[in-house]
């Protein structure tokens, strides 16, 4: 069963390969990569004005002004302090690794890197978490819209603090195949109990009724995600048994029809053969 | 003896020895033929199709048949066609909702035709010419029967009364039953047939029922609605029996007793027949192509694989047949053994 | 639930049996036509009656016969919401397949899910008791799969949602 992972592999292997690579004392190679990862999120890694010895990672998220309001500007600076580096034209973050000057914990920075998009996101729930700890309520609700059809909320209770994603399915299908799926959520607690409570309601406005109440990771960022990706393997998986059976049944049909009259073959001593 | 393959060209097949050889083909249709017919005397055959076209085909010298266009002037397909007893005229049924009787015009060296209209309301299925020359019984998609007089005064002398009735101008309804009067409803009328001393008229319809109209008693009818499905042919055997065949694909023998119809034997003892041994090859083959491993379930158990829709006397005459054949949709024409069925009503033998 | 399969199937079963009595017919209205009546409905005479053979409210059969051609309609039972797209996928992707299928409708009746459409000229060239022996079976399948790949659905939901709330 695959998982999506809240960090991008991508971004990790590149760094990887750089870093080892330089370990091992082989030429720095020029490298510009740009890479999507979920949410229209996109990475660039490039050398910052052809320096080949230093690999800078920029991030752009479309919404990355709702999550400014957060602050994730300060949460990451926090995070990835002297890394942080200009922001590139067109871009909303960027980090600046020196090759000639590795770490000896670099796996770990690579991993941070990894996470980039997840920290982003982060600084909200960090955010309202402190506030739900203090007790502060009343605080303005968070709105993150980290995808054209797909809305984060989030608010701080006294007692809880509830993210509610709203999504769009845009086939009527999918809205059925992601009722089950979300069934299936809402009674997961018995899984795990340490779990968030998951809510859902279809049609129903959403801050109404369709809540996840959730005391969450960071990784809660990609339930969506998640969502989606199960809910087309669902269909591709429908799809192939379609498909078997439509044959299968052909073949019922082709019971039906008399055997074509078999053309006469030759044995191999030239006899006739006739199959009865 | 000339055999339809459901197709545009009939294929006129010979007998010598024992197979069956084609010897001549007969293309003039353009549309699936529909109807065929021999006369005996004459040695000419009559043939018509969904074209809505009738070809007579004479033998020349050298056995090849040369076809003569017929008039039928009708604008639906052909459905039937009957030689007269005396094979001076022929009458053709047709989706028209009429009956042509065509006869040949001496000073025009033609085919002409006459129509038969009221009271038909739906297609033409089957035809049968009384023993009289005159007498033409059909049996149409609207449940009825009927008796028409089908007599041509420009070739024939003024036909004598008969028990159908006295006075017979062409077209005049000499009867009309529902096709199954019993039952009330009836069906499609499949096929119609006068008995050889043209006093009875027996047909079968689409709900699966046997009748006998008797005109020497009144018009009175007997109908049997069997459990078989449909039959879409009946042939006179006897005096009082009658081979009826259809969609069971087993032709059946009745009889009749008295007021009723009754069955007297299967012609066809189904048996399931002896599946040889099944190659390894042939296994994997229908596994692949139906996904089963065993084809032995496939045909029917009995002789013909599809449904008959012709029955005729094969060696005798309606009076007393001694064999008969059937032909069906499945392709094949298979010689009964009746006489010894009649006589012994067991030990029936397939040619 | 089972138990009422089988009557059902049976009676579907010599239904159709009595009503695949097909012969070539042409049209008595159109001249060199020659169309399926039942499709048609042009002579009233030509049509039998149809026949409704219902399980249960929701699963039933429809057959409409006529001389030349009979009309089977299927109505699939779809207990909820999944099993309504599932089926409504399944003869969709069927119905896309028509041609090979040979006898299928490309759309069905109003108020079924699937229609096959039998001529004379099926009867004729393949063996009219497997032609029967499919739609049967055909019944029996949709059936069965349509309920597997329901639980095939749920199954991964569930899975797939313990897995993720495990992290927690």
């Amino acid at each position: 069963m695959i998982l999506l992972e809240p960090n991008n592999r991508v971004v990790e292997e590149t760094l990887t390969l750089k870093f080892k690579n330089a370990q091992a004392g082989v030429k720095h190679e020029s490298i510009d990569v740009t890479l999507a990862d979920f949410d229209g999120v996109l990475f660039h890694i490039s050398n910052p004005n052809g320096d080949k010895t230093k690999v800078r990672v920029s991030i752009s998220l479309k919404f990355y002004k709702d999550l400014q309001e957060h602050g994730a500007d300060e949460l990451l600076q926090k995070i990835y302090g002297d890394l942080v580096t200009a922001t590139e034209e067109g871009y909303n973050v960027s980090l600046l690794v020196d090759l000639e000057n590795i770490p000896d914990d670099w796996e770990s920075l690579v991993k941070k890197i990894g996470l980039l998009k997840t920290n982003c996101f982060a600084s909200v729930f960090v955010k309202y978490f402190e506030f739900q700890e203090k007790g502060e309520e009343g605080a303005k609700r968070a709105v993150v819209h980290y995808r054209d059809e797909e809305t984060m909320y989030v608010e701080a209770k006294a007692d809880r603090v509830t993210v509610v994603f709203s999504t769009i399915f845009r086939d009527e299908d999918d809205v059925v195949i992601g009722k089950v799926f979300m069934q299936e959520f809402k009674e997961g607690r018995k899984a795990s109990h340490t779990a968030p409570q998951v809510l859902f309601s279809h049609r129903e406005p959403p801050l109404e009724l369709q809540n996840t109440d959730a005391r969450v990771g960071d990784n809660i960022g990609y339930i969506t995600d998640y969502l989606h990706y199960h809910i087309k393997c669902s269909k591709a998986y429908i799809h192939s048994r379609m498909r078997a059976k439509t044959s299968e049944i052909l073949k019922v049909l082709n019971r039906a029809r008399p055997e074509a009259k078999s053309t006469e073959k030759k044995t191999i001593s030239g006899r006739t053969f006739r199959p009865s | 003896m000339p055999g339809t393959q459901q197709e545009i060209d009939v294929a006129i097949y010979e007998r010598s020895g024992g197979d069956w050889r084609r010897v001549d083909q007969l293309d003039q249709h353009d549309l699936r033929v529909t109807g065929i017919d021999w006369a005996p005397k004459s040695n000419r055959i009559v043939t018509c199709a969904a074209d809505r076209n009738a070809y007579v085909w004479t033998q020349e010298a050298g056995g090849k048949w040369r076809p003569t266009l017929v008039l039928l002037r009708i604008n639906r397909a052909a459905t039937c066609v009957k030689w007269s007893p005396e094979e001076n005229k022929f009458a053709v049924g047709s989706g028209a909702r009429l009956i042509s009787v065509c006869y040949f015009e001496q000073e025009n060296d033609w085919w002409v035709s006459k129509h038969i209209k009221k009271p038909i309301r739906s297609t033409i299925t089957s035809l049968d010419w009384h023993p009289n020359n005159v007498l033409l019984a059909a049996g149409s998609t609207d449940f009825k029967v009927r008796v028409f007089s089908a007599y041509i005064k420009d070739i024939e002398g003024k036909p004598s009364a008969t028990c159908w009735g006295t006075k017979m101008p062409l077209g005049q309804l000499m009867a009309e039953v529902s096709g199954s009067a019993a039952a009330g409803g009836g069906g499609w009328v499949h096929d119609v047939q006068f008995s050889a001393s043209g006093q009875q008229l027996a047909w079968c319809a689409h709900d699966s029922s046997v009748s006998v109209l008797d005109a020497a008693d009144g018009n009175k009818v007997i109908t049997l609605r069997t459990d078989q499905l449909p039959y879409r042919s009946i042939s006179w055997v006897g005096a009082n029996a009658l081979v009826a065949a259809g969609y069971s694909c087993c032709p059946m023998l009745y009889v009749i007793e008295g007021d009723a119809i009754k069955l007297a034997a299967k012609l066809d003892q189904a048996q399931k027949k002896e599946g040889g041994g099944v190659s390894a090859m042939r296994k994997f083959q229908s596994l692949d192509k139906q996904s089963r491993s065993d084809a032995d379930d496939t045909s029917l158990a009995t002789l013909h694989q599809n449904s008959i829709c012709v029955t005729r006397v094969f060696e005798g005459d309606r009076s007393s047949a001694r064999r008969i054949s059937t032909s069906g949709t499945d392709g094949l024409l298979v010689i009964w053994d009746v006489q010894s069925l009649q006589s012994s009503m067991a030990g029936l033998k397939i040619k | 639930m089972a138990a009422t399969l089988k009557p059902y199937l049976t009676a579907v079963r010599h239904t159709l049996t009595a009503a695949m009595c097909l012969e070539d017919f042409s049209s008595q209205v159109v001249e060199r036509h020659n169309k399926p009546e039942v499709e048609v409905r042009t002579s009233k005479e030509l049509l039998l009656t149809p026949v409704t053979i219902s399980r249960n409210e929701k699963e039933r059969v429809l057959i409409e016969s006529s001389i030349n051609s009979i009309r089977v309609s299927i109505a699939i039972k779809q207990a909820d919401e999944i099993e309504k797209i599932l089926s409504h996928k399944f003869m969709r992707f069927m119905m896309m397949r028509a041609e090979n299928f040979v006898i299928l409708r490309r759309k069905p009746v109003q108020g079924y899910d699937i229609s096959f459409l039998i001529t004379n000229h099926h009867t004729e060239a393949m063996y009219k008791h497997k032609l029967v022996d499919f739609l049967i079976t055909f019944m029996e399948e949709i059936d069965r799969e349509i309920s597997e790949m329901k639980l095939a659905v749920n199954a991964r939901a569930r899975i797939c949602a313990e897995e993720f709330l495990k992290r927690f």
